[in-house]
């Protein structure tokens, strides 16, 4: 492919990519359905954890 | 007095139900037309930006590993998603203008939080520059010392992580009643009771200024509190105790000296001088914060009210009293928040299609269900026009820097301390409670009044009688919604709709404006 095609189309080919895939989790709510499942590690994690506890 | 406007319509999901599935997270984002989608998504873009430029810092990876509190962030998103459900137009971008900067403050906050915390940053230097201050204080006796931070710890620990997580603070709650706090205080101080004595609040400070503005229960928590940070920590706690009738003339005197004491305090501790200019600098702003939140006030005693629900609550939270005039971020958002509430207001902008009553939010409010002022809307079209905890200071401060006024200064900030959020009205007699409110729905022609029953307040229990003979001399519909405060096991999101719910329907004989959310399966929801 020639170059003065090739350019133009990266250009706007790769922010067009970024906003397809980042509003595709947006909307899809990707981002929390992910989230959502990394937090019980989390929560066990802090179970584990030693405490100094006292009143 | 019912609004209705015939042409009104919302462009995407009509019917707000299919949003939600039943699990910890919504089915999907709202579809709202491709301009306020479009919209909605360039903040979840700068939402996003805000967590990554948090997260990189190692310090800040290795608080999510060290506290329990930091896992309610992974929800932030969520939160804001709560807030603006159904939204369109002008009420959309206030929104997200108010809540996209208090989670910046926020994130803020839990950064200097990290940097000065012994287990996790530990920079001493700065963490001497630190003042510890009541998450139920003014952050008024700081507005003279520019060069210090002040520093709510327990905003991002419980006050924030229960908007984000309905069950952030059940292990902590669990915790306290484990060591023997009765499980019938309110679960605010008690969680946080419970974070200390779980070894789960950061550490850092030169000092600590504790306040007796809330409730015994606060007190209690405070106690707890304070013993571990002087005996275990080292870190010296003052107690500004402001006076209960705080209306009166003759407390004001001492007040003031309350003051004086809690300012000498800080300059002993952290060798720093209290500095008059910076001083009346913040009470500029804490005037121009006074002037707005009355401008929006008066627009919503209108029919086209613009700044409502719990955005409104929370951003004047954060603006009056965790800012109290000291930052000067806010006077751009508060102005961005006005040109747009000026213009929603000029397009006469409706968030539903009917308002059909106009109600006062009065009470202490169920953290973890906040966002129930916003589904009321867009369920029975009714419009939460303001709430107890913004009914706040009206005074203009002296703000020019005199001999005179530098004697005011110390009953101004007395005045603000004595007036923080929910204690102007939960102490100081009933005047404050029960009087103003009728005055509050007179001035702003509300035919209604959501009464918050906070199960565990006994500064509220015991009006509960005049509130309802008051009301009904006045035939003003009294709906009261029984709650605990930031413990759903007791009281589900549902089971507090649901008191709603059953009030319109048997005594209003009202069918919703969209029944797809009479019931929603949010009960494991974040």
């Amino acid at each position: 492919m020639p170059k003065y095609i090739k350019i133009p189309l990266l250009i706007l080919g790769i922010p067009a990519a970024v906003f397809a895939v980042t509003f595709a989790i947006y909307f899809l709510n990707l981002d929390m359905k992910l989230l959502s499942k990394i937090e019980p590690f989390f929560l066990r994690h802090y179970d584990k954890m030693p405490r100094e506890s006292y009143v | 007095m019912i609004v209705k406007q015939e042409d009104w319509s919302r462009p995407g999901d009509q019917r707000l139900g299919v949003l939600f599935d039943g699990g910890k997270v919504r089915r999907r984002r709202e579809w709202r037309g491709v301009k306020d989608t479009l919209y909605d998504y360039g903040r979840w873009v700068y939402i996003m930006s805000i967590l990554a430029r948090f997260i990189v810092k190692p310090r800040n990876i290795k608080a999510m590993f060290r506290y329990r509190w930091m896992a309610n962030y992974l929800a932030v998103p969520h939160m804001v998603d709560k807030f603006t459900m159904g939204l369109r137009d002008e009420p959309l971008r206030i929104v997200h203008t108010a809540m996209d900067f208090v989670v910046y403050d926020v994130a803020q906050t839990m950064e200097n939080i990290f940097r000065g915390d012994r287990r996790t940053g530990n920079d001493k230097k700065f963490s001497d520059k630190c003042v510890l201050t009541d998450e139920n204080a003014m952050t008024a006796f700081m507005m003279g010392f520019p060069t210090l931070k002040a520093i709510l710890r327990e905003v991002p620990t419980m006050f924030v992580a229960n908007l984000l997580n309905q069950y952030s603070t059940t292990h902590y709650l669990d915790v306290a009643q484990a060591a023997g706090i009765p499980g019938d205080v309110c679960p605010m101080p008690e969680a946080e009771a419970g974070i200390s004595i779980d070894d789960d609040f950061a550490v850092l400070g030169a000092c600590a200024v504790q306040v007796n503005t809330t409730c015994d229960g606060s007190l209690m928590g405070n106690g707890i509190i304070a013993k571990r940070l002087e005996r275990e920590y080292g870190i010296p706690t003052f107690q500004l105790v402001a006076p209960m009738r705080h209306r009166e003339e003759d407390v004001q005197d001492y007040a003031a000296q309350d003051i004086r004491n809690a300012i000498a305090f800080i300059e002993e501790h952290t060798g720093e001088k209290w500095d008059w200019t910076a001083y009346f600098e913040c009470a500029k702003r804490v005037n121009d914060i006074t002037r707005n939140r009355l401008a929006w006030l008066e627009m919503n005693s209108t029919n086209y009210p613009q700044f409502v629900g719990a955005p409104f609550s929370l951003y004047n939270d954060t603006n009056y009293m965790g800012n109290c005039g000291r930052s000067p971020k806010f006077p751009p958002i508060d102005r961005k928040i006005m040109k747009y509430a000026q213009h929603g207001y000029e397009a006469k902008r409706m968030m539903a299609p009917e308002y059909r009553h106009r109600a006062i939010i009065w009470g202490v409010q169920p953290q973890y269900v906040i966002d129930m002022l916003n589904w009321m809307i867009h369920c029975w079209g009714i419009v939460p026009l303001t709430d107890m905890l913004s009914m706040v200071n009206t005074r203009q401060i002296a703000e020019e820097d005199t001999p005179e006024n530098r004697e005011q200064a110390y009953y101004d900030m007395a005045w603000l301390n004595e007036n923080m959020i929910m204690r102007n009205r939960t102490h100081g007699g009933y005047e404050v409670l029960v009087d103003e409110l009728w005055q509050f729905c007179e001035q702003m022609n509300a035919d209604m009044v959501i009464m918050w029953e906070h199960m565990s307040c006994k500064a509220l229990t015991g009006m509960h009688g005049q509130f309802e003979e008051q009301a009904r001399e006045r035939g003003i519909h009294l709906v009261w919604v029984c709650h605990d405060l930031c413990d759903p096991r007791v009281y589900t999101r549902q089971a507090i709709r649901d008191q709603l719910n059953t009030y319109m329907r048997t005594v209003m004989r009202e069918e919703p404006l969209d029944p797809s959310i009479e019931v929603l399966p949010d009960e494991k929801a974040w």
